[in-house]
């Protein structure tokens, strides 16, 4: 695509349409109140498209809901003016807010996939909206209608679905439609895309990119990924702990970042095509790979109650032409073939990388070889265990040997129970050990995993660790059977970058160190690139392209594989 | 630029024009899915009132001896039985003939026709005539102010969800959870000790008044619905509370879902959001508590037309269970199970009707 113009206008003080002045949204009142936005002012002219980027947590959202007077309660402006056309948001009452919205601020949700009522089909929602502005003609309503729905390139059938029967993808172009009719001056984009399929997400900033240009509104694009909105943006603002730490054109952003913040944001961003990829969370891995010979001296002080790995020997995950077909979800379709004729093994101690869009049946393969799922044909075999036909009494000698981690650590603990509970259960399902014993196997494994001091962590409850924190305590659960294989579906993905690096050297160290084999499901090529050695590209289910991994991301020979490279936000791919 | 869109436009469905043949697949005509919809339904209805059905004959069955030899063994406790008695008794009370098959298509016949034979407490009125007598004072009472106490309290809860935190919101939900906390028979006896007794508001018993003949004139209407007073109430008070709350609840959750801010940011007319976004979506999960309620209604109220002598089903079954009236309880059952397999599938129905997710 073309490379976005890096050069904006200085805004001029009579072209500016939205002037914020020094603003502070807060959660709550008095001492107790978290200052999620504090102090911040800047100005946009028209027909700017900034981005707006920062971690979670980092006010993004609470200052772009603030913008549309959108906050709700116990969120609210504590001080400072938000003048949009010269006048004040934060002043008016309901219903000139309301009729404000017309002609005025528009906002397309995170949630795009939520955002539409099931129950209402796409055309009502145009007439809703129609009804309420007055805008538009009742004669003309099914012809605004078909033409907005064409400038988000669907057609015009779309109108009389349901937001059920619509792809996530389709759903949030029907968000920016709706968006749209309200003929906006400004539109805010709140991490529009987060939400779907790599390619579903390029695919939907594209026309975002091209509706500001053609429709010439101007843009706040919220986002937590730097190079998304590096990629669109020509400006950009990094917002960190309820301030902008950094507001410049794109171009600067990515050549000369000022503030320590954003050069630590853009240290996680590299090529996954480029010959040697460095993440910054690796640099230290040296330091951390020599303390752990050192523990291995014995000259460390942690407690040491099992031997590094109590195996004698090491299996081979086999996957031979392994097939699983669903039945059609609905009467007259064809059935679904989730995997098709996959075949790879999977030696002690070696990473591959199972890449594919959603949908590619990543995840299937990964219930296969867990046996949560029978495959339809082909075998699976880990050692003597035939895996593919286990029966239910036989799981556990197979979970014994082979973990897993999920996607969202927020969801994968149990927030009443503490840490050491969350570990002490499988340490003394998986080894017998009890009391005091298990107690010190649980404080190793939260050593392994980096969580120190780990009395401390020990004690803690999952809403009082971080994103980062909780998926290394998932991880430790996992290791507490002592596994050979850790399968870790998409480990990273709701993880701030900042907190990627950490998860991914960590899951490095485990394979290194002690010989774990892993399994490595994702989308995110680039943390593919730096955790495996060899990859396999999935797509509808089959394997399109495998090899070593850098080989293959380097010189992709699959259409599909080319494509996902494509699809992945760089913000230096511009300049390169 | 056109190389890195022409791909991702059929990644996420959206092609340009024309609907492509996959689409067609997805979405047959409405009308037919919705044709097919009714049928899958009815068929499923009909599947199950026949188990129901089926089930209902076999459970006495399965029940050692028959009605006649549970009356012979009580009279043998008083000495012999003579022959002629015992022909007496099983003339009386049927013994099965013919085997389990034609016994059973027997059965179909006489449950198609209406037949359940002659009540033991009421003899000599046959089952049929009893519950006809009975039936349209339940259903009137008892189904009138089921739906008046959904329909109420759904307002109720959509009016406190919306206006949350405000005295429309805490005044009906104090209230109403406080009134629904009462035992049924407890209001009743209040209702029944204030309103009948002391203040002599209303009448205390009966479905109409001792002077009153069942007919169709207006008199008998107004002296009827003087008569139900006091029981309407009693439901209304103990049910209120429950709507209200389940309303009240679904609807504030729906208030925080994506497409209610979404909605607010595109500035539609906050009756709009209230209740075509909101309440219309929260309004889903309660109607499956309205089928059960509205099922139960032929059941009747038993403890409250207990308390108020008001001849209508519920009376009708206490009666039967306690004198062990096999034919009446067992047309009882047959009927309450029956409305409730009517009740869900006329919810099943309309949720197909307001829910375009549940018509795949």
């Amino acid at each position: 695509m073309t490379p976005a113009p890096f050069t904006p206008a200085p805004p001029a003080a009579n072209d500016t349409l939205l002037e914020v002045h020094d603003l502070s949204v807060h959660y709550g009142y008095g001492e107790y109140a978290t200052q999620a936005v504090q102090n911040v002012s800047f100005r946009l002219a028209h027909g700017e498209f900034v981005g707006l980027v920062g971690e979670s947590g980092s006010g993004k959202s609470t200052l772009g809901f603030a913008l549309t007077g959108l906050s709700k309660p116990p969120a609210h402006i504590e001080k400072g003016r938000i003048l949009f056309g010269g006048k004040d948001i934060a002043s008016l009452d309901a219903e000139q807010l309301r009729e404000q919205r017309h002609g005025g601020i528009a906002m397309v949700l995170q949630s795009g996939m939520n955002a539409l009522n099931p129950v209402r089909s796409i055309r009502n929602h145009f007439v809703d909206i129609f009804r309420a502005h007055g805008h538009v003609e009742r004669s003309r309503w099914a012809a605004r209608a078909t033409e907005l729905i064409g400038k988000v390139e669907l057609t015009p059938q779309v109108l009389d679905r349901f937001p059920g029967e619509l792809s996530g993808g389709m759903r949030q172009r029907v968000s920016i439609a709706l968006a749209l009719s309200l003929e906006p001056e400004l539109m805010v984009f709140d991490e529009p895309t987060t939400a779907l399929d790599v390619l579903v997400q390029h695919a939907v900033m594209n026309t975002i990119i091209e509706l500001q240009k053609a429709e010439n509104f101007t843009a706040i694009l919220i986002s937590h990924d730097l190079g998304i909105v590096l990629e669109s943006a020509q400006r950009v603002m990094v917002m960190h702990e309820g301030r902008i730490v950094e507001d410049a054109p794109a171009r600067q952003i990515l050549e000369n970042p000022q503030a320590d913040y954003t050069r630590m944001l853009l240290s996680h961003y590299a090529d996954p095509r480029a010959e040697v990829v460095e993440l910054p969370g690796f640099a230290d891995r040296q330091q951390r790979q020599n303390d752990g010979a050192a523990r291995a001296d014995g000259a460390t002080h942690a407690p040491t109650v099992s031997p590094r790995t109590r195996r004698t020997d090491q299996h081979t995950m086999i996957v031979e032409n392994v097939s699983k077909v669903y039945p059609a979800p609905r009467r007259g379709e064809a059935p679904v073939r989730a995997v098709d004729n996959v075949s790879f093994t999977l030696e002690p101690g070696s990473a591959l990388a199972l890449v594919g869009a959603s949908g590619s049946g990543k995840s299937t393969l990964a219930k296969l070889i867990t046996a949560v799922e029978k495959p339809t044909s082909g075998s699976i075999r880990f050692g003597d265990l035939d895996v593919g036909t286990l029966s239910r009494r036989n799981f556990r000698q197979l979970h014994r040997d082979v973990q897993m981690v999920f996607q969202d650590p927020y969801s994968a603990l149990n927030p009443l129970h503490t840490v050491e509970y969350a570990l002490t259960r499988p340490v003394i399902n998986f080894t017998g050990l009890h009391g005091t014993e298990a107690r010190r196997r649980v404080l190793e494994l939260l050593d392994i995993v980096g969580m120190k001091p780990v009395e401390e962590f020990a004690a803690k409850l999952p809403h009082q660790l971080s994103g980062g924190q909780r998926q290394r305590v998932v991880i430790a659960r996992a290791l507490a059977s002592d596994p050979q294989v850790i399968i870790a579906d998409e480990p990273v993905s709701m993880l701030d970058v900042s907190l990627r690096a950490g998860v991914l050297a960590l899951l490095e160290d485990l394979r290194e160190q002690w010989g774990v084999s892993l399994l490595y499901i994702t989308h995110d090529l680039l943390s593919a690139r730096v955790v495996t050695d060899n990859i396999m590209v999935l797509n509808h289910g089959a394997v399109v392209e495998r090899g070593n991994t850098a080989d293959v991301l380097r010189n992709p020979q699959d259409d599909y594989t080319i494509r996902l490279l494509d699809a992945i936000p760089n913000p230096r791919k511009e300049v390169a | 630029m056109t190389s890195t869109q022409a791909a991702p436009r059929g990644v996420d469905g959206a092609a340009p024009t024309g609907t492509s043949p996959t689409d067609a697949a997805h979405a047959p005509s409405p009308a037919l899915a919705a044709v097919g919809y009714v049928a899958r339904k009815l068929g499923l209805f009909a599947l199950t009132l026949w188990a129901a059905v089926t089930v209902n004959f076999l459970l006495p069955r399965l029940m050692p001896g028959t009605p006649a030899d549970a009356a012979l063994a009580k009279l043998a406790q008083n000495g012999p039985v003579s022959e002629a008695t015992k022909a007496a008794i099983e003339a009386q009370l049927g013994v099965p003939t013919g085997n389990i098959v034609e016994q059973y298509f027997a059965y179909l016949h006489q449950v198609v026709t209406l037949d359940f034979g002659i009540s033991y407490t009421f003899y000599p009125q046959s089952v049929g005539e009893l519950v006809s007598a009975a039936l349209p004072y339940t259903l009137v009472l008892v189904g009138l102010v089921t739906v008046v106490a959904f329909v109420l309290g759904t307002l109720l809860g959509v009016l406190a969800a919306w206006k949350r935190g405000t005295w429309l919101d805490s005044v009906p939900t104090l209230v109403g959870s406080f009134l629904s906390a009462f035992p049924y028979f407890w209001t009743a006896l209040l209702l029944l000790f204030f309103a009948g007794y002391v203040l002599r508001l209303f009448p205390t018993s009966g479905a109409y008044g001792p002077t009153a003949t069942p007919n169709l004139s207006f008199e008998f209407f107004g002296d009827a619905l003087y008569h139900g007073v006091l029981p309407a109430l009693t439901i209304l008070i103990t049910s209120l509370g429950g709507w209200i709350l389940g309303m009240r609840n679904t609807m504030i959750s729906t208030l925080g879902d994506d497409y209610v801010t979404f909605a607010e940011a595109n500035g539609l007319k906050p009756r709009t959001i209230a209740l075509r976004y909101a309440a219309r979506n929260a309004i889903l999960p309660n109607l499956t508590s309205f089928g059960l309620a509205l099922g139960g209604v032929v059941g009747g109220s038993i403890l409250v037309e207990q308390v108020f002598g008001y001849p209508g089903i519920g009376y009708l079954l206490f009666n039967a269970v306690t004198n062990q009236d096999y034919p009446l309880m067992q047309a009882l059952f047959l009927m309450i199970t029956v409305s409730v397999l009517i009740a869900n599938f006329l919810v099943d129905i309309l949720y197909g009707v307001l829910d375009p997710r549940t018509r795949r």
